[in-house]
Formats: C-alpha cells, structure tokens, sequence
C-alpha cells in the first residue's frame, strides 16, 4: 500500500486546498446524535487488519474492508461480538457474535491470516460469510486467534493459554496465585497435543489462574487500554 | 435522484454522476466502496449502472446514486442523457494514461452544458502505480474551473473517501461535515445446527487454501 509517487507528501500537505468553488448549496442538514451501537460494551481487543469474505461461486476470497477489528464485550449481558469498520468511512464490514461453536484457523498461505465461518449482521440483516483476517503481523493474528478462542470457550477451555503471546506472558507474570497440584494435572489432559510441550513449560510458572481468571485479566487491561 | 425501478429512502439522497476515459478506474473506485472488493478485471460499462451508496455523517446518513457511465464511446449509450438532474458528479482520469487528463475538459464541458453549478471533484486515479504519466504538478485544470482535486487509489484507498465527503460538504453548504461511526446493531442470536456446522465447516477447508488476493502488501491504513 506504499505509495510509489515522491510528490504525494507534497500535495497531501495541500490537500485541503479548497479552490473555493462558489456553488450554493441545496440541502440544510442539521447535526444530530451519533450513536455507535457499541456504548454498553468495552473492547477486548483492537487492531488494524484487512478483512475479506470468500466468493464461494468464484472460488476465491475478496477484500471486504481494511480498519479497526475489535472484540466488544457488552457490560451487561456479557456477549462478545466482532465487530470491524473500515477507515475513514467507518462503515461497518463485519458484525457478529463469537459463539462457542466459532472455529478459528490459521490461513493455509498466509500465518498473518487467519479464517472461519460467521452469520454477519453488517448490513442489518443475517448472513452466512466465511471471513479471512489478515493483520499486519504475526504476533497480532495470534493475539486475535487467542482471544477469540478464550471468549468463545471459557468453559471448557481449562488448559492455559499455551502460546508464547506476550499478552499472555505478561499476563502469566502478574499473578501471584499458587496453582494446586490436581488443577495442574487436569490441565494437562485437556490440552491439544500440538501445544503440550509450550504448557508444560509454562505450567511450573503459571499459577492456579483459572481460565475465568484470565479472561478477566486480558478484560481489565483491554478496559485500561481503551481508557 | 433514483431510478424509477429503485426504493427511495427518508434520508437526503443526490445524484452523482461519474465521467471519464474508459478505464481510468470509474466503475472499480464505486465497487470498491460498495462492498470492499477490488476487481482488477477490466469490463467496460455499458451505457450506465447505477449503485446507491450510503454515508454516515454528523449530520445523518446521506445517500448518494452513484451513475457510473460508460467512459468507452462505444458504450456511450445515452450519454449526456444520464447527467440530466446531476447533483453533484466526479470527473476521473488515470495518472498514468496522458490521454485521459487531455480529454478532462471535454468531459467537463459536455457535463456543465447540462448540469449548471454542481459541485465536481477531479480525482486522478491509481497513484499507487510506480511510473506515472501525469505528475501532481502538471494537474492544472481544476484551478482553472474551479473544480476540487484529489489524487486517490482505489487500489490503496489512498483518499478514497475523500471526494464523497467533499461533494456533501459542497451540497449542504457546511464545512464541518464528516464522517462518523455508522451504528453497529446487535447482532440477534442464531442457533446453527450439527448439519449446518459441518458444511460450514467444510466450506472452510476449501477456503483456507485459497490465495489472498493481494498478499504482497503489508501496509494498512
């Protein structure tokens, strides 16, 4: 998306330039409220990406929008939706909720990336999409991999996050919490077999951190990110 | 100013024409903002498509009927005849085709001759491309006519929105229009069952092998 042309800078500067054409105008609009839709919740998470939706009769997948993907908690009920809005329009280019039956994976070409199936609500009405997400590193797919798996499992997902995230490891180090020796081993059965290995690493430094824990941990600093 | 065949809406809507040369990137710069794609094939418009496209603003949502023409005189169709009752209209070239900056004026006249004082922005597109043919500072033409310019890429969104939140500031007279978050409604709750599960799933393990379109850039806005 670099901009190939050296004189860019130049007229972005005067951009602005208005050659002050004197039309008069036909339309009074008045300011009104804005409302969002997002002020009963609080961002988990929220990064810059690049989404796209897969053309299932082309075969291929098509740009969708590139901004702001956040996770939303609602303060009350709890949900937590996905919802991502393009720069500069800000419309939105995805709206659903994480439900625990969401499955996540990384993109087969691309680790940056990663894709699973939704029903949308971005126009107003439901949709059946299959949605890629593509970030600009990365550590930022993992976290977003990361989180949406935690939200979508906080029951049955009893095994520590595993991944060498360094939210997740910073979060590790801040509690203080001794783990008991029978969590410890319930943990370990429940674990995927690919990431037995990063787990048992780190279980001799995770403490008893419950997987609620967790979820309230990553919460409060996404509060105080956002603040 | 909606087709006969189109649902009006009870919010402030115009019509915006866009002219221009044959592939200078018209129909792609409005598809891109209809649904996010951006189509590299090249397929000439025949006569006029029409596409509503909604804002929000500060202001409210505002409506604009985008009448992309045909830039190929052989698909001209009706021609001038669909500038009738222009609002407000974009005038396109490509930066890296001379010719489409030359014939700017012609545009410009024949658009004028029927639409008197509408707001008119100049976009010279795909900025994004290395060897450009028309630099920033030969752009002259918008002094002249009063027009407004921006360089824009539909390909990198580079100012993409720009020339819409120019128009509406234009026609409602008001500077301090801009563009805010559109409301993300509650998505209601949906149950899908173990059948539907797996064809999703399915469908997902087709898709995670296909190539993003544009992998190679890293950048983002």
């Amino acid at each position: 998306m670099a901009l190939a042309d050296p004189e860019i800078p130049e007229i972005a500067a005067g951009e602005e330039e208005d050659t002050g054409a004197q039309i008069a105008p036909i339309i009074r609009l008045e300011a009104v409220a804005v409302t969002t839709g997002e002020e009963e919740e609080y961002a988990l998470l929220d990064l810059k990406a690049k989404l796209y939706r897969f053309d299932k009769e082309g075969n291929q997948w098509k740009e969708r929008g590139a901004g702001t993907v956040k996770l939303l908690k609602h303060k009350v009920s709890g949900k937590v939706r996905l919802v991502m809005r393009q720069s500069k329009t800000l419309k939105i280019c995805a709206n659903h909720l994480v439900l625990p039956s969401i499955s996540i994976q990384e993109h087969a070409g691309n680790e940056k990336s990663c894709v699973w199936h939704a029903t949308d609500f971005s126009d107003g009405e439901l949709k059946e999409e299959l949605f890629c997400i593509r970030f600009a590193s990365i550590e930022n797919c993992k976290k977003f991999k990361e989180m949406v798996e935690l939200v979508a499992k906080p029951q049955e997902n009893k095994a520590e996050k595993s991944n060498e995230d360094t939210t997740a490891a910073d979060l590790i180090e801040k509690l203080t919490v001794n783990e008991p020796e029978e969590d410890a081993a319930s943990k370990k059965e429940d674990v995927p077999a690919a990431s037995e290995e990063k787990v048992e690493e780190k279980e001799k430094a995770v403490p008893a951190a419950s997987e609620e824990k967790e979820v309230e941990k990553k919460e409060e600093e996404a509060k105080q990110e956002s603040k | 100013m909606a087709l006969p065949n189109q649902q009006t809406v009870d919010y402030p809507s115009f019509k915006l024409v866009i002219v221009g040369d044959g592939g200078t990137g018209k129909t792609t710069f409005v598809k891109r903002h209809l649904t996010g794609e951006f189509e590299k094939k090249y397929e000439p418009t025949i006569g006029v498509e029409v596409h509503p496209l909604d804002f929000f603003t500060n202001c409210g949502k505002i409506r604009f009927y985008c009448w992309d023409t045909a830039g190929q005189e052989k698909f001209g169709g009706l021609r001038d005849g669909y500038y009738i009752h222009g609002q407000c209209a974009i005038i396109m070239f490509d930066v890296t085709a001379r010719l489409t900056y030359k014939n700017v004026p012609t545009w410009h006249r024949d658009l004028c001759r029927v639409c008197e004082n509408i707001p008119i922005v100049l976009c010279g597109n795909k900025v994004d491309v290395k060897n450009r043919q028309v630099k920033a500072k030969q752009v002259t033409f918008h002094r002249k006519k009063n027009l407004q310019y921006y360089e824009i890429s539909a390909k990198s969104n580079y100012n993409f929105e720009k020339p819409f939140l120019y128009l509406a500031r234009k026609l409602a007279g008001d500077q301090t229009i801009h563009f805010v978050e559109s409301p993300a409604l509650a998505p209601p709750e949906v149950t899908i069952d173990m059948a539907a599960q797996q064809q999703h799933e399915q469908e997902l393990e087709q898709a995670i092998n296909q190539p993003l379109p544009d992998d190679d850039d890293d950048a983002f806005d």
